[in-house]
């Protein structure tokens, strides 16, 4: 028999990362930085678990890296069913910072890639 | 370990697509055959650990109804996840309250009911299998595509190929056709695996596990217990290592072997005082067939980058050097992921106790191992088990 459906509505909290969401509408890629340790990080967060501290500040992350990874999505999920098939990769920035973004181009591990977004996500294309 | 614990009993359900049945039948089949194995009661038992993910089932909180039906009230307190390895939370859990002497006698029982939810609903459920707003908002990660990160650059580092993939499949495939209780029991070839539709570059439908109902069950006794019930073969926990790493995939510095595997393997072998090469039987995580490979390297049995070649070599085969996974692996039994970790123990206990019957490995020491991966590398149990 049909089970009652179960319909999750979510609103999530952007406080705190307002400069990592507007920084995507303009093609910017923003990190934390810890100002007591340097420990960087992306994902940003707002505290420093290392030393304790949520005294951290924003980072601008290089556009430059070089593609660790990469897979083509055929099967898609839910939320995305009407997409093309998207290929989503892993770049290492010259910052050292790994981080997952699609990747537009031809995807080759190794290649070097030019960072961006396009409004939504990192999007990294290959030379 | 406070006190020494062995397996007493074990149970395992069908696994497939089982539409017969709520989650409260499924997971009574495995608890009446680990009760009848045990030849105990639920009178004998002091406590019971539920595992389930729960996610894609109607029932999201499953542990009192399954309780009920199956008449063990006022004993279970409490259900455990840890995604993929749910069932090795439960056993561990379990474990370590008899160890502790918390309790003599410890069920743990783990279900999952996949098959009630859309193939959509759950690639959704299961791409929020690691962090919700920096991958699966942004990206649209399902599961098969993180393993399939992992995949692409084990080919690009160590030229590890999609045919070389295509054997783990083979292999799980042949064994689940001789095991009644499996999802898929139908043989593949190597060709059949590299032409089977693509679901998440280069990860196949062939190259991965389904999506499976099933349940398993495990009794777990204290040594002066089973002097007490003067238990036959009790299989003896040597040890069992855990690890854990990050929620995004991106942050784990390195795809091409999982970290928390490595931990929990190091961890259980420094408990149990063995090595990889007293290991004569495993059942690993092969979610998909690229992680049967990592889980070879991970657990030792073969350097870095080299673990195709154990498949090459036929090597993990029953009558091989160490034999993997003769009831048909997660990729052919079928991964119900609540019960995964506590089948594992299932299988290895037949095996050690001889009862494993057309898929008997012959044994010198009886020494065993299960690796049971949660998440994509999220969490991770590696448990040494003799007879
Ligand atoms: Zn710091």
């Amino acid at each position: 028999m049909q089970a009652i459906p179960l319909e999750l509505r979510y609103v999530i909290p952007e406080r705190g990362y307002e400069k990592f969401w507007e920084g995507l509408k303009k093609g910017e890629i923003w990190a934390t930085k810890c100002k007591r340790c340097g420990s960087l990080y992306y994902p940003p967060q707002r505290d420093c678990p290392v030393c304790m501290t949520s005294e951290l500040e924003w980072y601008r992350l290089s556009d430059r890296g070089e593609l660790m990874t990469y897979t083509v999505v055929k099967a898609k999920p839910q939320g995305y069913e009407d997409r093309e098939d998207y290929t989503i990769g892993i770049v290492r920035t010259e910052d050292g910072v790994d981080l997952m973004c699609w990747i537009k181009g031809v995807p080759r591990v190794g290649s070097k890639v030019r960072l961006g977004t396009d409004g939504d996500r990192v999007v990294g294309e290959t030379a | 370990m406070k006190r020494r614990v062995g397996i007493i009993g074990v149970g395992v359900s069908k696994f497939g697509r089982r539409d017969d049945v709520t989650v409260r039948e499924l997971a009574w089949e495995s608890i009446r055959e680990a009760l009848e194995d045990a030849g105990l009661t639920q009178k004998d038992i002091d406590l019971v650990v539920a595992g389930s993910t729960a996610y894609r089932g109607v029932e999201l909180y499953p542990a009192p109804p399954v309780s009920e039906y199956s008449s063990l009230l006022g004993k279970t307190p409490l259900r455990v996840e840890a995604a993929c390895a749910t069932g090795s939370a439960a056993a561990f859990t379990a474990v370590n309250s008899v160890a502790s002497g918390s309790a003599e006698v410890v069920l743990a029982v783990g279900f999952d009911k996949m098959t009630e939810v859309d193939t959509p609903t759950s690639l959704a459920i299961g791409g929020r299998g690691g962090n919700y707003q920096w991958e699966f908002h942004m990206y649209g990660t399902t599961f098969p595509s993180y393993y399939a990160l992992y995949a692409t650059r084990h080919m690009a580092v160590y030229g590890t190929t999609e045919e070389d993939m295509a054997l783990a499949s083979v292999k799980a495939h042949k064994y689940a056709s001789m095991n009644e209780k499996a999802h898929l029991r139908n043989r593949v070839t190597v060709e059949d695996v590299l032409k089977s539709r693509l679901i998440s570059w280069p990860i196949k439908l062939l190259d991965s596990s389904p999506i499976s109902d099933g349940s398993a069950a495990v009794i777990f006794a204290s040594e002066e217990k089973i002097r007490e019930l003067k238990v036959d073969t009790p299989v003896w926990i040597e040890g069992i290592g855990f690890g854990s790493d990050t929620s995004s995939i991106a942050r784990r510095g390195e795809w091409t072997s999982l970290r928390a595997a490595r931990e929990a393997a190091a961890s259980a072998y420094s408990l149990s005082g063995r090595t990889p090469s007293d290991v004569e039987y495993a059942t690993v995580h092969d979610c998909f067939t690229i992680a049967e490979i990592m889980a070879y390297e991970d657990l030792g049995f073969a350097e870095r980058g080299k673990g195709a070649t154990l498949l090459r070599e036929g090597q993990t085969e029953r009558g091989g050097r160490v034999a993997v996974n003769l009831l048909g692996g997660l990729k052919a039994k079928g991964h119900p992921l609540g019960a995964t970790g506590l089948a594992m123990l299932y299988e290895v206990t037949k095996q050690l106790r001889e009862e494993a019957g057309p898929v008997q490995h012959q044994f010198k020491n009886y020494v065993a191992l299960t690796h049971n991966v949660g998440g994509t590398g999220h969490y991770a149990y590696v448990t040494v088990l003799s007879r």
